[in-house]
């Protein structure tokens, strides 16, 4: 991690996420909350970390709209607030935001959101410039750590005298990227403010004072395009070039590399601002060339927009694009995507020839097995899916948001649904009222806090027949291990009141439910065999905290983690703990199976999955089980 | 200082170092003075699957990711994922790679066959790259004090094949500042033990 304090005007290397969490304490933050999610997560963690020492207020809160909701709050009482999220994860606020840029702000409050193209950690690519449209919020993109940085701090000072809500939008190879960062002072600290109506009916958004308000929003957004959004609008390149690239973000970071590879004419027009868009700088811009290529990742949104504005402006300029079928629509940009559109639109010759090294390396590649994220050694969800697997194997399984998705792959197959955060159990409801079959629906605690109890709740109260597995590991795992409403301390460290996921369940009529520690494989079987045949909706708590916790806590105790391994007179090559319980610590020898030592974390965990007794303890090897580690 | 461009790929499973490595030659970067632009993939994706980390160095470099073809230096640090990086591979490249196969598990579920450590070696001399360093990286690893710093042998090997656009004391000094308290005596260790892999001790 970069030093988010270093000192004004030094140079650090920051990731993206730092750059913008740096952004708003140079702006003066007050009030940050957020609730994780791939590639938004480091900024909250990286204000988690120094809050304290600031004496900003930060808070891992249960939900993006709560999240949203707490910054609301301290921005309506005048203070600097932000809230980040990933791009799905502003679906889950945008009830609470749509109606907030009615309302504007007498503070200043920044939303960020963290878009994925390629869905490298994501159920979808969601484009989230429509958001900033159709919520009508304006919207900055930074094109590199530095600019998320500046734009971050800039969009406060937007938003501070706007009285406005303002977006920045990153992406994640924006989020994910590392790069120097000149940094500036930081005027964050936590202040009291007043919450004080600035009218009466400000934050009232009911019928005629909704439409009144509307209106306003609408004035304030054409004043930003013609005030602001020329101020982020770029020209770059030769003047007299005839072809021109209009692009944002990272595209442009490839974009502007890429155009210097080919011997092109050429001029970029670079929009810092998305929304509103600076009509007449795109306007004069396409009446000074006679191609446009439009190079922006996911929805073609500044396309359709640009051919817009090309009608009023430019009407003989041809605008290329995903369209037109010269840059995909589907996937994450690099230099070779925008290498191959210029090729596409212009005939250009390409620096590289492509397509020797797409028949060079697609032999070799055939070769190289594929290797799709997997749970970790000693992760307690793969003792979960080898018990459901044998105790439920006919079962329609409704999975969620979290690591515990990984169990729809080989050998477990006991998710047949990741969806959006909380579903599972919401579908489970559906999929009870529609058929006969024995419903379980997987959800983690994170994410039962975050979406899951309304739609347990509702099971209870509808009275819906299904089997709800929540695998409880203690922690927000899949984002790196954020604390939330379940665990004892919270987002900076302070001790808190753990919410008890126990206590929840049985509060609203559930009178089936179990705690049972995972890795003890037959008593886990056997409370989800029980479950099954409850009539109502059972619940399975199986609880034993994330391994990779339990592996960091056990090193800093100074305990070695030694591996076991394979008794060779006793493994028959029978193959069943490959097949039934695959830890990727297995080695397949070809005669034998082996352990992995520099992979093995030691937990013991396979015991009780070979039939024939051959895993075993070294000489100092730990049995998380029996020795209660790790529960 | 300056550098045209010096594009580095650190491939491995997630779980065995990949971001710190590449985070200490981002460091070094900074030390000189050097553009950078650095990405890597976070989330779900660490879970031991692919991982790989993309560094460029230059004074015009604005993209963070490689275009296929412009590798300078692939750190390995398993043969599988370094295999993978074949289409960013040429005669520029030069490869450091750790010997040590980790089979993907699900490969066993799925009936593809693993090549052994000889045959990737085999393909990746197919791409005729500039160089190829083999390491034990584990076993030196080891004797610094603890397999878990397998990835500062090989980054300590990667300085010593010359490529880096850093001097010695350089990646070392930010090696030391990037490193965790608890684990800087034995990254330092592991670094110097990885050089000496490569160049014999003098």
């Amino acid at each position: 991690m970069g030093d988010l304090l270093a000192p004004a005007n030094t140079l650090e290397v920051l990731l993206g996420n730092e750059a913008v969490a740096r952004g708003a304490l140079e702006a003066g933050l007050n009030v940050a909350a957020a609730y994780p999610g791939t590639p938004s997560t480091e900024i909250g963690e990286a204000l988690a970390k120094v809050a304290k020492l600031v004496g900003i207020y930060f808070e891992w809160s249960a939900n993006e709209k709560v999240a949203t909701e707490v910054a609301m709050g301290a921005a309506w009482s005048g203070l600097k607030a932000l809230t980040m999220m990933k791009h799905v994860g502003f679906n889950v606020a945008s009830d609470a935001i749509f109606t907030l840029a009615y309302a504007g702000v007498t503070g200043a409050m920044v939303i960020v959101s963290a878009d994925d193209p390629h869905a490298h950690s994501s159920q979808n690519e969601q484009d989230n410039r429509h958001y900033s449209e159709s919520v009508g919020l304006p919207m900055l993109e930074p094109s590199n750590p530095q600019e998320a940085k500046d734009l971050t701090k800039e969009a406060f000072e937007l938003s501070s005298k706007y009285k406005i809500p303002v977006m920045v939008r990153t992406t994640t190879r924006i989020s994910h990227q590392r790069g120097p960062v000149r940094l500036g002072e930081i005027t964050a600290g936590f202040s009291k403010g007043k919450f004080v109506p600035p009218e009466p009916d400000r934050y009232l958004q009911v019928g005629a004072i909704a439409r009144k308000h509307h209106a306003e929003l609408l004035g304030k957004l054409k004043e930003i395009s013609l005030d602001v959004a020329p101020s982020y609008a770029k020209v770059e390149g030769a003047s007299d070039a005839e072809f021109g690239v209009i692009t944002s973000g990272v595209a442009y970071a490839h974009a502007k590399e890429a155009l210097k590879l080919v011997n092109v004419n050429a001029k970029i027009l670079k929009l810092g601002m998305t929304f509103p868009l600076p009509e007449k700088d795109i306007g004069e811009f396409l009446s000074s060339v006679n191609t446009v290529l439009i190079v922006e990742e996911l929805d073609p949104y500044l396309e359709m927009r640009v051919k817009a504005i090309a009608k009023d402006y430019a009407p003989e300029v041809e605008v290329l694009g995903k369209l037109t079928g010269h840059m995909p629509r589907v996937g994450e940009y690099t230099m070779r995507t925008v290498l191959e559109g210029l090729s596409k639109a212009l005939g250009v010759v390409l620096p590289v020839n492509f397509a020797e090294i797409d028949s060079r390396s697609s032999e070799i590649l055939k070769k190289v097995p594929p290797r799709p994220p997997i749970l970790c050694p000693a992760c307690p969800h793969r003792s979960t899916g080898y018990a459901l697997r044998r105790a439920a194997g006919r079962a329609a399984f409704m999975g969620d948001i979290g690591c515990y998705a990984l169990l729809f792959q080989k050998p477990f197959r006991v998710e047949h649904v990741t969806h959006a955060m909380g579903s599972s159990i919401g579908l489970a409801n559906g999929i009870d009222v529609a058929t006969d079959q024995d419903v379980v629906a997987l959800i983690g605690d994170s994410t039962f806090f975050h979406a899951g109890i309304p739609a347990l709740i509702n099971a209870v109260h509808n009275k819906r027949k299904m089997t709800v597995v929540i695998m409880d590991n203690r922690i927000t795992a899949m984002t790196g291990h954020q604390p939330h409403p379940g665990t004892e301390v919270n987002a900076v460290g302070d001790e808190a009141p753990a919410i008890d996921i126990e206590k929840i369940v049985r509060s609203i009529g559930i009178d089936y439910v179990k705690v049972v520690d995972p890795y003890d494989h037959a008593a886990t079987e056997k409370v989800i065999r029980d479950a099954l045949k409850h009539d109502g909706v059972s619940v399975v708590i199986t609880k034993r905290e994330c391994a990779l916790l339990t592996v960091a806590r056990l090193r800093r105790q100074g305990q070695k983690i030694v591996p076991y391994r394979v008794n060779p007179d006793k493994c028959t090559y029978c193959r069943v703990c490959i097949n039934t319980f695959a830890c990727p610590a297995f080695v397949d020898t070809g005669s034998l199976v082996e352990i992995d030592p520099t992979v093995c974390f030691g937990c013991g965990a396979c015991v009780p999955v070979c039939p024939y007794g051959a895993f075993e303890p070294q000489e100092g090897s730990l049995n998380w089980r029996e020795q209660k580690i790790g529960v | 200082m300056s550098v045209r461009e010096f594009n580095v790929i650190v491939a491995g499973v997630g779980g065995q170092g990949i971001l710190f490595t590449t985070n200490v030659m981002a460091r070094a970067a900074l030390k000189l003075g050097l553009n950078f632009a650095q990405s890597e993939v976070h989330g779900l994706s660490q879970r031991y699957g692919s991982i790989r980390t993309e560094l460029r160095i230059g004074s015009d470099v604005s993209s963070p990711l490689v275009l296929e073809g412009t590798l300078d230096l692939l750190i390995a640090l398993e043969p599988l994922e370094g295999l993978r990086q074949a289409p960013y591979i040429s005669e520029r490249t030069t490869v450091v790679m750790n010997n040590h196969v980790i089979p993907p598990v699900g490969a066993y579920l799925e009936r593809f066959p693993i090549p052994s450590f000889d045959e990737i070696l085999e393909l990746m001399r197919s791409l005729n790259p500039k160089q190829i360093m083999v390491l034990n990286a584990y076993d030196i690893a080891k004797r610094a004090g603890d397999y878990i710093v397998a990835n500062t042998v090989m980054l300590g090997a990667a300085q010593a094949t010359g490529v880096l656009p850093f001097p010695e004391g350089v990646l070392r000094e930010a090696l030391e500042e990037v490193s965790p308290s608890r684990y800087r005596d034995l990254n330092l260790r592991a670094f110097d033990l990885g050089r000496e892999s490569v160049s014999p001790p003098r």
